[in-house]
């Protein structure tokens, strides 16, 4: 008699925590395991909160959770890059170039933030929600505005196309997390920890996939372009880094060799036409860099 | 054989029907820009006549170059500079399966969300840096940087001093 109930119970509940996936709706869920423990079946109302919890785990990480791990991974680039370059009209003009081009790119809607690293290696960063990085040593490598632009157009790409977030995601499914932002920092604080620890270590130290690299250079001459900073400028860039002995491997150890960088850019100047403005704005770089780096 | 003519002919007709309507009533277009200005010319010197957000719709009227003459949906007419918005409509904010999993996951913005306004890290960023032993200095880096504005005024004086965007000659 009881078996029989229990499987009623059961069927219910399975059918309860489907109506809630296909209507979105937490309450049903939590009225569904609501129902299995005040009827005694403590297993069943168990198996209903994994099931979402499952579920939650499977689905895409919203604007809301984003913004907690950018904020994370943010915190631990700072620590571990030196702190922030106090040179507020640097970075209040690399703000401007980054924000003039985040106003075009394909994911307007958020708002995006740029901060200098006081840091003599050439590297940039981008975390999710759109917190930014470029070290010092990188500022002093770029010759122009549009050249800059271009960099922040490919931290940019990071953010649009969501590449830490797709990190996480699989890392979460590895691992059977559901929740890795809000719900999760607060309940299991330690969890989240480490799949902060986990993303950070994927961004400053072992490099995404070489295919989101190129992806983000193709995005990072486009967007640039948009604005109207000539496309040509971040050819040169890549070029100039190429013949540079770079201090730091890691940029040579998360990225891809120059001769696919440069490929990516060109062909993509090529294919989607991108007009040579001859917009490079030197004289406005040097003028803001002058005695700040 | 002779069944499929009218049923083709059907088919031509409806097509010829749908472009002539897409042709009369215009290409509809989104602003895929944070925002953006409809003026009355189709330079950037021209007075603005309309002010734009990101996914507001317009309809095309006609080309020129790098300009669209456009008419918003509250049917103003002007011109706006083409970089600014696109075929499709611009997703903004969460898709419906990011929105359905933090349903799942029971997350509670109110709860968390720190130092109201626009100030601040959120409370479970702060626990976080407490928890991985982040030195307050570098704390208060993100905290400012989560925190600053620029108005869009001044960007846009930033793109007019560089002759970028609508601003190009």
């Amino acid at each position: 008699m009881r078996n029989k109930l229990s499987h009623r119970l059961f069927m219910t509940g399975l059918a309860l925590l489907a109506a809630a996936g296909l209507a979105g709706c937490a309450e049903i869920q939590q009225a569904a395991e609501g129902v299995a423990r005040n009827s005694g079946n403590e297993r069943l109302a168990k198996t209903i909160r994994g099931g979402g919890t499952l579920i939650g785990g499977l689905l895409p990480i919203g604007y809301d959770e984003e913004r907690i791990i950018g904020q994370a991974i943010a915190l631990q680039v700072v620590a571990r890059y030196g702190g922030v370059y106090d040179r507020p009209d640097l970075t209040r003009y690399v703000n401007l170039v980054g924000r003039s081009v985040a106003l075009t790119c394909d994911r307007s809607d958020i708002d995006y933030r740029f901060a200098i690293l006081n840091h003599d290696s050439i590297n940039a960063f981008a975390a999710p929600a759109g917190y930014i990085f470029v070290t010092r040593g990188l500022l002093k490598t770029i010759k122009n505005e549009a050249e800059l632009a271009a960099v922040l157009g490919h931290e940019i790409g990071h953010v649009t196309q969501r590449h830490i977030l797709d990190v996480i995601q699989r890392s979460k499914q590895i691992a059977g997390v559901a929740e890795a932002g809000l719900a999760y920092a607060k309940t299991n604080p330690d969890a989240f920890k480490n799949v902060i620890d986990g993303a950070v270590k994927t961004l400053l130290d072992e490099g995404l996939d070489q295919s989101k690299e190129l992806e983000s250079d193709r995005l990072g001459v486009i967007f640039a372009s948009r604005v109207g900073y000539d496309p040509a400028a971040y050819e040169t860039f890549l070029t100039r880094l190429r013949t540079l002995k770079g201090d730091d491997p890691a940029l040579f150890k998360t990225h891809p060799d120059f001769s696919s960088r440069l490929s990516a850019v060109q062909s993509t100047i090529s294919e989607q036409k991108l007009p040579a403005t001859g917009i490079l704005l030197a004289d406005r770089f040097s003028r803001a860099a002058s005695g700040a780096l | 054989m002779n069944r499929r003519h009218p049923f083709l002919a059907s088919l031509i007709f409806m097509a010829a029907v749908m472009t002539i309507a897409a042709t009369a009533f215009g290409e509809t277009l989104y602003v895929s820009a944070k925002s953006a200005q409809v003026r009355s010319g189709k330079t950037s010197l021209d007075p603005v006549v309309a002010n734009l957000t990101l996914g507001d719709s317009l309809d095309v009227i006609s080309r020129n170059e790098r300009w669209l003459h456009v008419r918003t949906a509250n049917g103003i007419q002007g011109w706006i500079y083409a970089t600014y918005v696109s075929p499709s409509k611009p997703a903004g904010g969460d898709n419906e399966l990011a929105a359905l999993g933090k349903g799942f996951r029971r997350t509670d913005t109110s709860g968390v969300t720190a130092s109201a306004g626009a100030r601040g890290l959120d409370k479970a960023s702060e626990s976080y840096a407490h928890r991985a032993g982040i030195t307050q200095q570098h704390r208060d880096a993100v905290d400012r940087m989560t925190a600053s504005k620029i108005p869009d005024e001044e960007i846009q004086a930033f793109l007019k001093a560089g002759r970028l965007g609508e601003y190009a000659e």
